[in-house]
């Protein structure tokens, strides 16, 4: 029974607003993430969503120890992430990688292919030259691309080919963890469908655990094992995916599971539309009790007081809503 | 390059066999070659450089030989371009004056660019306090008169040829500083920097094989065109008689002579200002050639 | 008799690497208070017809070879003076853009950027435009429209820039509003938001919507009819029912396959294989070929014409034209 791989405990990442220009001063904190508390098990994928303003970014780059976090802990393997620091922190990078949104800006345009991912395959470990242009062959390969491009330049690709050497470059390391976010936002539809293949593809040949970041409910929903969605800078509802999509326990995943356009005339005029007022909030200013109560179909006046934890609703799915068992029947 | 997947050559290719791609900087050489105005500029300005350079061996005079019989007088075969007050053929102090000012414009960029790189990228790279301090200082020399500054200088340590380029030099990384700080700054931002990191790679790697490739291209534009003002400097300081001393030769020196003596002997101004003139124009077509080359914008689909 | 009739819409970009067919040969009408939706991923030229439309396509290096745009049935947009076209755009055809980021002036007010399509049109006074100006920020949904009706782009978010933008394009009460990607930059729920709003203000003022999209889920709901676009041309055009459940083209199905919403979780999507034409080249034949499964001999050799297969319903695949296969 797979063990949980990487464990976070109540991770925080508060930005200072500070005001002035000879004397600083503080004047408000923007809680990007806002004590987030996860465990995944070696070879899960979970996906994470959630709309501008809910942290899901930050929470990826926090987790990669790229944004320092304000408090709380990070496990990975059983080594505290969040405490490492300078060396220690540089070396441990190989266990854990990140791949960006923007396949035209994530890659050196001065680089050639083949000295990009040489310089990874080199970053932590020792390789003798010669073996060099082998690993990068195999490791092209693996996403996909002929080794005969290795001496092209990032600007020679389409996106969908820079994206896949993007994923090669974080699999030279051999990283036990992958962080991906918004991996196929910036590409087309039908390039999408390649790279999410590879995506699958690759987590399950290589037992990588990954967490998905993607505003695009259906591309989560499809490769996903569970899903966590996020609202001003906390988890509000976390389960295995099928059932998350099905059967939305929170109102803000009802709402956006509701507000996600299916590609189907017949099913598009009979569902039921939950539209929200207003915009996702700014989290600088996040409202008192749960963070979605104003906007939230089902408040009461009690919403606005008590702040709601995650709480089981069965085995497969929790969510913070303390209204969470009424607005869902059994 | 279309194929991604199944249809393909063969995958075991050897590495020599692969495929050479077109790196930016072969993009922008090629877009160079195409601009007719930068490639001519380019040519005069080497001519000019070559013939300069081989000044003591290919000028009929030295240049601080005087001809008393000949003072004075206007073109004619044997001194082409005449003779300046005191016989000293104006070819030959032309060819020196060269020298003097093309040096001094390489030489002080040069030292600008190093200083300015330098700081900017240090500035840039750390930001915070660092950044805050190391610019206001930038702003506090500026508001510094040049002029001031030059002849306190000169004034203090004798009039020394070296010592004009260091107070050029000294003036001119302010504005180096300032473009490659924002030039680092902005690509500090670029994922692929973060994405560097998220390797892994050590910060010197980082900052030497990541960022400075990527800034060269505004740098080498503006080098390019801080040549030129540099030269115009030397002559605005030359013209003040606190740069180059006489005999020593250079355009600015020639050109002041020149306008001393405007009426009765245009010769000796008109030679230095064209020559001036135009290597200052070349120099700036050749910048501007290289800012459009250089352009980022052909990298996009 | 149709709102908008395009006829042969040519527009080509004359560039350094060659001619460049962004719009080749593209025909559609478009009926009075009709839901028009075309969709296309990149390069497919779907925008670029809009904007040809709108006479927003830079000449240079963009030229409109040919082709007629008759808007009803008067005047041809591709053709007219630029003083007829203003008459036209801003006020009876209106447009909004993708991004609300770039798509507001940063240095005006927000009230003074709403009301201007009233001001150049000569619709009425400034006083008059005022008051409309706010009753139109409200119909849009923004909270506190009277307070905020003074303020700044940037003191706004993007899907409050979007509202402004739809309001600032629906105050004429135009008869035509063509979407280019309005919400492709927003988050979802405010895209809930806003096909919630087009479609009521759709209803008040009985005006003809053109979406342009490369999402098929928006397409879905929303579109009564819809063109599918591929390398310039239009592939298929037809009732949006029936372009889902009863495609007759190859590149339409291939799209379907690939999208993880209509797939079973988990399973492998079908990826179309190769990449999109470059535009650049001359293209015999059917531009999808190469990369389709169901080409032939045939499908390489021209002319490639939308055809009538049913009631309604037009495709470009010859093979599916000559019954050959059915999707």
């Amino acid at each position: 029974m797979p063990e949980t791989f990487l464990e976070i405990q109540d991770l925080k990442t508060h930005f200072p607003v500070e005001r002035g220009i000879i004397f600083r001063r503080r004047t408000g904190t923007v809680r990007a993430v806002d004590g987030v508390t996860l465990s995944l098990k070696q070879g899960e994928i979970l996906g994470l969503v959630g709309e501008s303003g809910c942290g899901k970014t930050t929470l990826g780059r926090t987790i990669l120890q790229l944004i320092p976090p304000t408090e709380g802990t990070v496990i990975l393997a059983g080594k505290n992430l969040a405490q490492l620091r300078g060396e220690k922190l540089r070396k441990a990078r190989a266990n854990f990688q990140m791949i960006f949104q923007d396949p035209y800006a994530s890659l050196n345009p001065r680089m050639t292919i083949f000295d990009a991912l040489a310089e990874a395959i080199r970053c932590h470990k020792r390789v003798p030259r010669r073996e060099l242009p082998g690993r990068v062959s195999e490791l092209m390969k693996k996403v996909g691309l002929s080794p005969r491009f290795l001496k092209k330049y990032p600007h020679e690709f389409s996106g969908g080919q820079r994206q896949r050497i993007a994923i090669a470059r974080a699999l030279a390391v051999e990283p036990k963890l992958i962080i991906a976010d918004e991996p196929v936002s910036a590409l087309d539809v039908s390039i999408q469908a390649q790279i999410i293949n590879l995506l699958a593809g690759l987590s399950r040949d290589m037992h990588l655990t990954m967490v998905f970041i993607s505003h695009d409910l259906s591309v989560v929903r499809h490769i996903s094992d569970r899903i966590a969605v996020m609202y001003l800078g906390k988890i509000v509802e976390i389960g295995s995916a099928l059932r998350v999509f099905e059967r939305p326990l929170h109102p803000y995943t009802k709402a956006l599971v509701s507000a996600v356009p299916i590609p189907d005339p017949m099913r598009e005029k009979q569902r039921q539309r939950i539209i929200l007022t207003g915009d996702p909030p700014s989290p600088i200013n996040p409202p008192g009790g749960c963070p979605f109560h104003p906007r939230c179909p089902y408040a009461i006046a009690d919403c606005a007081l008590i702040v709601p934890q995650l709480e089981s609703f069965d085995r497969e799915q929790q969510a913070s809503c303390i209204r969470m068992r009424e607005i869902n029947p059994a | 390059m279309q194929d991604t997947l199944a249809n393909q050559a063969p995958n075991d290719i050897q590495f020599s066999e692969a495929e050479v791609g077109t790196s930016l900087w072969r993009d922008a050489w090629h877009r160079l070659q195409k601009n007719k105005m930068a490639v001519a500029s380019a040519v005069i300005i080497a001519a000019l450089s070559l013939v300069s350079a081989f000044a003591p061996w290919i000028a009929p005079y030295s240049y601080e030989e005087q001809n008393l019989e000949l003072r004075a007088v206007s073109p004619r075969p044997g001194h082409w371009l005449g003779t300046d007050a005191l016989g000293r053929d104006q070819l030959t102090r032309l060819l020196y004056g060269g020298r003097v000012s093309l040096m001094v414009g390489i030489v002080a960029t040069g030292v600008a660019l190093l200083i300015g790189v330098t700081y900017g990228a240090v500035s840039g790279f750390f930001g915070g306090k660092t950044d805050i301090v190391m610019m206001r200082t930038v702003d506090i020399i500026y508001a510094l008169p040049f002029t001031i500054f030059v002849i306190l200088l000169m004034v203090f340590f004798g009039r020394d040829i070296r010592l004009l380029f260091v107070a050029i030099g000294a003036v001119e990384w302010l504005t180096m500083a300032r473009i490659v700080r924002g030039q680092v700054q902005s690509l500090k931002k670029q994922e692929f920097i973060e994405a560097a990191r998220a390797l892994g790679l050590p910060r010197w790697r980082i900052i030497f094989l990541h960022m400075i490739p990527n800034i060269l291209g505004p740098i080498i534009v503006y080098a390019t065109l801080t040549v030129p003002s540099v030269m115009l400097l030397e002559a605005f300081l030359s013209f003040l008689g606190l740069g180059v001393q006489p005999p020593m030769s250079s355009w600015g020196l020639m050109i002041k002579d020149g306008a001393d003596r405007m009426e009765e002997c245009p010769w000796l101004l008109v030679a230095p200002g064209v020559t001036l003139a135009a290597t200052l124009f070349c120099l700036n077509f050749l910048g501007d050639g290289l800012r459009d080359a250089l352009d980022v914008r052909a990298s996009k689909d | 008799m149709p709102l908008l009739t395009v006829n042969n819409l040519r527009t080509y970009f004359h560039t350094r690497n060659g001619v460049v067919r962004a719009a080749d040969d593209v025909s559609f009408e478009i009926e009075q208070g009709e839901t028009l939706g075309i969709v296309g991923e990149s390069g497919s030229g779907k925008s670029v017809t809009c904007y040809s439309l709108m006479g927003l396509v830079p000449q240079p290096p963009g030229k409109i070879e040919s082709g007629s745009a008759i808007f009803d049935g008067k005047t041809d947009l591709l053709k007219c003076s630029m003083n007829e076209l203003n008459h036209i755009r801003g006020k009876r055809i209106a447009m909004v853009f993708q991004d609300p980021m770039t798509s507001l002036n940063p240095y005006m007010r927000i009230e003074d950027q709403l009301i201007e399509p009233l001001l150049i049109h000569g619709i009425c006074g400034r006083a008059e435009a005022v008051k409309r100006g706010l009753h139109a920020l409200e119909e849009v949904g923004v909270p506190d429209a009277a307070k905020r009706i003074r303020s700044y782009p940037h003191e706004f978010s993007g899907g409050m820039r979007q509202r402004v933008m739809i309001a600032m394009a629906l105050i004429t009460k135009p008869e035509l509003l063509i979407a280019d990607e309005p919400t492709t930059a927003v988050d979802v729920t405010v895209q809930a938001q806003i096909l919630e709003l087009i479609k009521k203000m759709q209803n008040e003022l009985g005006m003809a919507v053109i979406w342009v999209t490369h999402d098929l889920g928006v397409v879905a709901g929303f579109c009564r009819r819809t063109l599918v676009m591929y390398a310039g041309r239009i592939v298929e055009s037809a009732p949006t029912e029936q372009l889902f459940h009863r495609t007759k083209h190859p590149y339409t199905r291939a799209l379907q396959q690939s999208i993880p919403a209509l797939q079973p979780k988990g399973t492998e999507l079908y990826t179309i294989p190769g990449a999109p034409p470059d535009l650049s080249k001359r293209i015999d034949g059917c531009a999808f070929a190469p990369r389709c499964e169901f080409a032939r001999e045939k499908c390489g050799k021209p002319p490639i014409e939308l055809k009538t297969v049913e009631p309604g319903h037009a495709t470009a695949c010859v093979r599916v034209q000559s019954n050959e296969i059915s999707l």
